[in-house]
């Protein structure tokens, strides 16, 4: 008996699963919505869903290095609304050309990620606590920058940011693709990475074996303000204007993407490909429960049914396997 | 074993949620499948039902000549009294044009979530369903313009319902709404008539930037503002909150005392918090105005608590939308742009618009 295992028994596929076992729970749901809606697998609409997703995508990879550590960045959603804001005010009314604007930007987004690493590390702040307070304080001062007005940014340059497409493909896409390339090898190739997971996994035994825990942990929060600014640029090209109002609770779907994607809240478990899964299945529920006529009222129950369906899937699925 | 049973269980119950949710509109599909060739009468030889879903040419209302007329509804949000009343009554028009095969479906209320990105990434879903009409009432002026271009872009006839986005008069069908201005003129004048002798009003503001706030600002400028009897004590922003207009009028109060004579509202919300706080202070000599008609202050001016409320018609702006859809269905021209009129809502009128 031992020397012939079924193939679902192998270590390679337990690993497998164990990792990306949500991938099952994505492929059940296109399935049955295109057996009701056979639009919803059609080229255009797949397309419609990916570039939908890459704002909440690039979000969530963020959100998953601080989860990893223990942590959580509430503070991305405020992060949209001030590189929207501060793109307004370096292109509209400095006239600034769209890359230095860009990059100042992100700069700002790059610089509250790294304020909120080190509030968080350097002190040790309950993360939560750290970003919700500077998530207030970052939109205040997006709302003081804009005076609480919006302006139009809709010069054709900057709108190709989002609407542009190389051989068909929307470029929010192609964004999401590379930067889930860069993230798949820093979380699972570098020493970085490592060290996100032993920060995260026992942080004590990261000490001990030499991790430098404050610039872990820093970096990441780091990383999620600089995600997090790429994301408001895209966003703001997607809509054409700079203002403060926008990203309310935008953290709440990355959170769920993470989630989904076997991020554990106890740290020191995360895959990159599954955070991806986990955005593509937040999509896949929005725009499937759109095609299938869900009424509105039912759409945020069902939402919240599917993520802990999916959730405890995997759990059953994995019990073994992790 | 049990483990796999298990996770076969839970993988069912999840579609079958998805499944359950989506059955029961589902189920109104088929039969408003049958009525449709009715709806393309005009067009000359009308093809089989078979060869419908193939035809490429648009035949009656059917813009993307898919066989089937599909409209869409992208709401602002489905939370707000008064879009939770407009959404209400365009489901119950929409609902029977497909029972009378006018169209073949609608998409459900979309719910925008007051979220301009989320209107856009919706429109897409709209295009893709593939509709042929969209109504859209625009979280934003500026934000939302893209989720109106790039459906106007892919063919789809527009209606924006409520507020205008930036380049509605170019890209949109239709627009269906009202003149916010008007609405602060109506609060204005009600106020110089019912106080003649002047004194001073304090004005509870909605979100600041809003077009709504913005207009009815206007309007209450051009009338009581200008006149020289009245002194605005403050424009003080509410955001549309209830309790934040309860607190003003206390600050007010205290400040003014008997020589506070009105309280301006952007919308009656704060207007019947306003009054309700005013009279339980013994002051029901305030006047106290806003502006939408929400149930609530309805109620109160039947029982004679609230002198007047201005009623923004949402029913008959989402009604006049559809109506633009139906005439362009049927071949009509359709007018551009549509205003449905304010009404002041004062005792004598109440019953009318009472549920």
């Amino acid at each position: 008996m031992e020397a012939k295992k079924k193939f679902y028994q192998t270590d390679a596929f337990r690993m497998f699963m164990g990792k990306y076992g949500i991938g099952v729970v994505l492929v059940f749901m296109i399935v049955a919505i295109a057996i009701m809606k056979p639009r919803f697998i059609y080229p255009s609409n797949i397309l419609n869903v990916l570039t939908q997703i890459s704002v909440n995508c690039l979000i969530a990879y963020g959100m998953c290095l601080c989860i990893t550590t223990g942590g959580i960045d509430l503070a991305v959603g405020s992060q949209l609304a001030l590189v929207s804001v501060l793109l307004g005010q370096f292109i509209v009314l400095r006239e600034m050309s769209l890359f230095p604007a860009i990059i100042l930007s992100l700069a700002a987004a790059t610089l509250f990620g790294f304020i909120n690493g080190v509030l968080v590390a350097k002190f040790d702040m309950a993360a939560f606590v750290v970003t919700i307070a500077t998530q207030l304080i970052i939109r205040s001062i997006a709302q003081i920058i804009s005076d609480g007005k919006g302006m139009s940014l809709a010069t054709p340059e900057f709108k190709a940011i989002y609407s542009g497409t190389l051989v068909g493909i929307p470029y929010p896409i192609i964004y999401m693709i590379l930067i889930s390339i860069v993230m798949y090898i820093l979380m699972h190739w570098t020493k970085f990475g490592r060290y996100v997971f032993a920060v995260g996994g026992n942080v004590n035994a990261a000490i001990a074996s030499g991790v430098n825990v404050f610039w872990t942990k820093t970096l990441c929060y780091t990383i999620s303000g600089l995600l997090a600014g790429i994301a408001g640029v895209i966003f703001t090209s997607k809509t054409g204007s700079a203002q403060s109002n926008v990203g309310l609770a935008y953290e709440t779907d990355a959170v769920a993407a993470c989630v989904l994607g076997g991020t554990s809240f106890a740290g020191g478990i995360s895959t990159a490909p599954g955070v991806l899964l986990g955005a593509i299945i937040i999509g896949c529920i929005y725009n499937g429960m759109n095609f299938l006529n869900i009424g509105s009222y039912y759409q945020y129950m069902t939402k919240g049914v599917i993520i802990i369906f999916a959730v405890l899937l995997d759990m059953v699925i994995n019990k073994k396997n992790r | 074993m049990k483990k796999r049973m298990l996770a076969t269980i839970m993988t069912a119950a999840m579609v079958l949620s998805l499944v359950g949710c989506g059955a029961a509109k589902e189920a109104a599909a088929p039969a408003a499948d049958a009525p449709a060739p009715a709806a393309t009468e005009e067009a000359a030889p009308a093809p089989a039902e078979e060869a419908a879903e193939a035809a490429v040419e648009a035949v009656g209302g059917d813009v993307n000549g898919d066989g089937k007329i599909i409209v869409g509804y992208i709401s602002k949000n489905t939370v707000d009294v008064f879009h939770a009343t407009l959404n209400g009554a365009a489901e119950e028009r929409l609902n029977s044009l497909v029972a009378d095969g006018t169209i073949t479906e609608w998409t459900g209320i979309l719910d925008g979530n007051t979220d301009a990105a989320k209107q856009c990434d919706l429109a897409q879903d709209c295009i893709n369903y593939p509709c042929d009409y969209v109504i859209i009432l625009p979280a934003e002026s500026t934000a939302s313009d893209p989720a109106v271009t790039s459906m106007a872009d892919a063919g789809i006839g527009v209606i924006v319902v409520n507020s205008a986005t930036d380049s509605t008069d170019s890209a949109a069908m239709a627009f269906a709404g009202s003149d916010d201005v008007y609405a602060g003129e109506l609060m204005g004048n009600y106020v110089m008539e019912n106080v003649p002798d002047g004194g001073v009003f304090v004005h509870c503001q909605g979100v600041i930037g809003n077009s709504a706030q913005i207009q009815r600002g206007e309007g209450m400028n051009n009338t009581i503002g200008a006149n020289s009897s009245w002194t605005n004590a403050a424009d003080v922003p509410c955001d549309w909150d209830a309790s934040k207009a309860v607190n003003t009028v206390d600050d007010y109060l205290a400040q003014y005392g008997d020589d506070l004579k009105a309280v301006i509202c952007d919308n009656d919300d704060m207007s019947s918090a306003a009054q309700t706080e005013c009279n339980a202070k013994g002051r029901t000599d305030i006047v106290c105005i806003g502006v939408d008609g929400n149930q609530g202050p309805l109620q109160m001016v039947k029982e004679g608590t609230l002198g007047a409320t201005v009623l923004q018609d949402g029913a008959g702006q989402v009604n006049a939308g559809i109506d633009a859809i139906v005439a362009a269905i049927k071949g009509e021209t359709v007018e551009k742009s549509i205003m449905v009129p304010f009404v002041l809502v004062t005792s004598d009128n109440v019953d009318q618009f009472l549920n």
